[in-house]
């Protein structure tokens, strides 16, 4: 979900500013040179409020310049690959061919774990499964449980446009997740009893999706964490069959004509660094190593985001004030007195 | 103090449509679902069931009974011939309905409203001005709203396209019917018809080359809007247009672009014939 194209031209300023001697940036030798850390200007929600996080890291504690550089996901790796940015605060590593090869080459490191437990799949509105006494709304499938229960429901997740079928949300035409998701169709025998619905771009997607929660109606659609809906709504992930390399290949691969079910695999999301500030600098790799958000710290912060329609920088402050806990597990102590200082 | 004051409106309308999707969100969804059944559905199941050589010879007769050229039908059947070649039949039907139910609406709303125009200097004045917000306003703004509200599907791309393709229509309508000569209508007048008669017997049909313009934008700007309603899961060739796009296939993104440009084609000339005052059937072609 995060390899969708947009038209953000990249723009990369050379900064020639020699800011030598800024006071604080003593443990941090790059920042000490005076060298700008570019950071890679994420379009998603998690990856918008985690370079924030990290921005103000850099700058109140460590002294560092900063600059947020936008473009896609695919434009922003190879950039990392030449050092023309330091760092993407929330890389999917392994899931695009521009990393996995800057990876093989050696030319970016990672660091740490960023988020633990990200998840993608198949889900429903909790109301779907338990129902909401509070809204008054009934259990509609109280025995659905795992995709395979999935054909006895067409009629609740009907299609309006196809009303002999039901309708899976899928993702937009574009994301790698649409082919997985089309080739699972196939995997699980719903290609017959289930359109296969793309909804065109996400924002069409999270609409559908919030309109037919506060509605209170049933829904079936591919969805992952962390996420600003994930946040806000209590979602239930129907279970597929466990994580199989084998044939989670045959559903990435879009043209396989028999693929089998699998889960997707667990994601490793970590922070990464191009080579050069990885080898310069081993403080703030420290901090990076250290940098993680918990999961559901991290929904709640994006549905807080998208209720009150924050931007990241907004919502990177309150988390300063609200989690020092979080913040202060990943810096020494003096680098964090400074953060506290600042805020 | 900042020189510019905060004004937002951002809260109020957020807060707005919430409400509006909790208390009409499920009514609206029965509008979009009776669009569906009662008129889109159907058409779509007739045009994708019906053999392709049938609507080709149909499209041909159409073709020559506008133009009254039979190289020009002859071309234009083959145009969409070559879409069904390029593998497109099946989206270009689906298109095809899409665009023919948004144009059967605007002209459902287009028609009365500019005939109501020209009779009402003073609403004119008020209505111009919104038909100029109607057709700049960027689509997204009121599409996914129009989501939360229908939907996912056709139906917000049917009513995105008639707030955005009737305009023109409105337009020329009125224009063509204000435009119709003063002593025409006094010498009708003295004939002693009735206001209804007038603008049955006289007014439109004097304006229908107006009119007829009109409803060649409608349709041409109807089928621009099909990309843009492929963005929130209409199929069609407008899907097929965004996929190529988003997937970096240039050469399938061209290919249901250029199949959208030949029914454009197709439709602007059928409708251009239609509005040009009929030759005489021997005797000098006039240029065009």
């Amino acid at each position: 979900m995060k390899y969708l194209p947009t038209s953000l031209p990249i723009t990369l300023f050379s900064l020639l500013l020699a800011c030598a001697g800024t006071a604080g940036a003593a443990d941090a030798p790059w920042c000490k040179a005076g060298k700008p850390v570019k950071l890679a200007g994420l379009n998603w929600e998690s990856g918008a409020l985690l370079t924030e996080l990290i921005k103000t890291v850099l700058e109140q504690g460590y002294g560092c310049q900063t600059e947020i550089v936008p473009g896609t996901t695919v434009t922003l790796e190879t950039a990392l690959a030449s050092n023309d940015i330091q760092v993407i605060a929330e890389e999917w590593v392994g899931r695009s061919e521009a990393w996995n090869k800057a990876a093989a080459e050696g030319k970016v490191k990672v660091a740490g774990k960023v988020i633990v437990g990200a998840t993608e799949g198949w889900y429903v509105p909790d109301y779907v499964i338990k129902g909401d006494s509070k809204r008054g709304i009934a259990a509609a499938a109280p025995r659905l449980n795992s995709v395979a229960d999935l054909p006895a429901y067409t009629a609740l997740f009907k299609d309006e446009e196809e009303p002999a079928r039901g309708r899976f949300l899928n993702c937009p035409t574009g994301w790698t997740c649409e082919g997985v998701n089309s080739q699972k169709l196939k995997a699980y025998g719903l290609q017959n009893s289930y359109v296969n619905f793309r909804p065109g771009t996400g924002a069409a997607l999270d609409a559908e999706i919030s309109s037919a929660y506060q509605r209170g109606k049933p829904i079936l659609f591919y969805y992952w964490a962390p996420t600003a809906l994930m946040g806000k709504y209590r979602f239930i992930k129907l279970q597929e069959p466990a994580y199989n390399e084998a044939c989670f290949k045959t559903l990435a691969n879009k043209d396989h004509p028999k693929p089998c079910g699998s889960a997707a695999p667990e994601a490793l999301i970590q922070t990464a660094l191009s080579k050069p500030l990885a080898d310069a600098d081993p403080a703030l790799v420290a901090f990076f190593s250290r940098f993680n958000v918990p999961i559901n710290v991290l929904n709640r912060a994006l549905a807080h985001m998208a209720d009150n329609k924050l931007d990241a920088a907004a919502e990177a402050k309150l988390f300063f004030a609200q989690q020092p806990k979080i913040w202060h597990n990943w810096l020494p102590a003096d680098v964090a007195a400074r953060i506290k200082q600042a805020q | 103090m900042a020189f510019f004051l905060p004004i937002s409106i951002k809260e109020p309308v957020n807060h707005a449509l919430e409400q509006l999707v909790l208390r009409f969100g499920n009514a609206l969804h029965l509008v979009n679902e009776a669009i569906l059944q009662g008129a889109l559905l159907p058409l779509e199941k007739l045009l994708r069931g019906a053999p392709p050589a049938l609507i080709l010879l149909l499209i041909a007769l159409l073709a020559w009974h506008a133009t009254r050229r039979l190289t020009h039908a002859a071309w234009l059947t083959g145009a969409l011939y070559l879409i069904g070649c390029f593998g497109l039949w099946d989206m270009l039907m689906q298109t095809l309905a899409l665009v023919l139910v948004s144009t059967v609406l605007a002209v459902l709303i287009g028609l009365p409203a500019g005939v109501l125009l020209a009779r009402l200097p003073r609403l004119r004045r008020w209505a111009l001005p919104v038909l100029d917000v109607m057709q700049t306003l960027p689509t997204f703004v009121y599409l996914i709203p129009a989501v939360m509200l229908f939907g996912l599907g056709k139906v917000p791309a049917i009513l995105a396209t008639v707030v955005y393709a009737v305009c023109p229509l409105i337009r020329l309508t009125e224009l063509g019917i204000r435009q119709v000569d003063h002593d025409v209508a006094e010498a009708a007048w003295s004939f002693g018809t009735t206001r209804w008669q007038l603008l049955i017997g006289v007014q439109l049909p004097l304006a229908l080359p107006s009119i007829m313009a009109g409803l060649n934008q409608t349709v041409m700007m109807a089928l621009a809007m099909v990309v843009i309603a492929s963005m929130i899961g209409a199929r069609g060739l407008g899907e097929d247009v965004l996929a190529g796009i988003q997937t970096l296939d240039v050469g399938r993104g061209l290919q249901a672009g250029l199949a959208i440009v030949l029914l454009a084609i197709v439709i602007d000339r059928i409708t251009q014939g239609w509005g040009r005052p009929r030759r005489p059937q021997r005797g000098n072609h006039e240029p065009h």
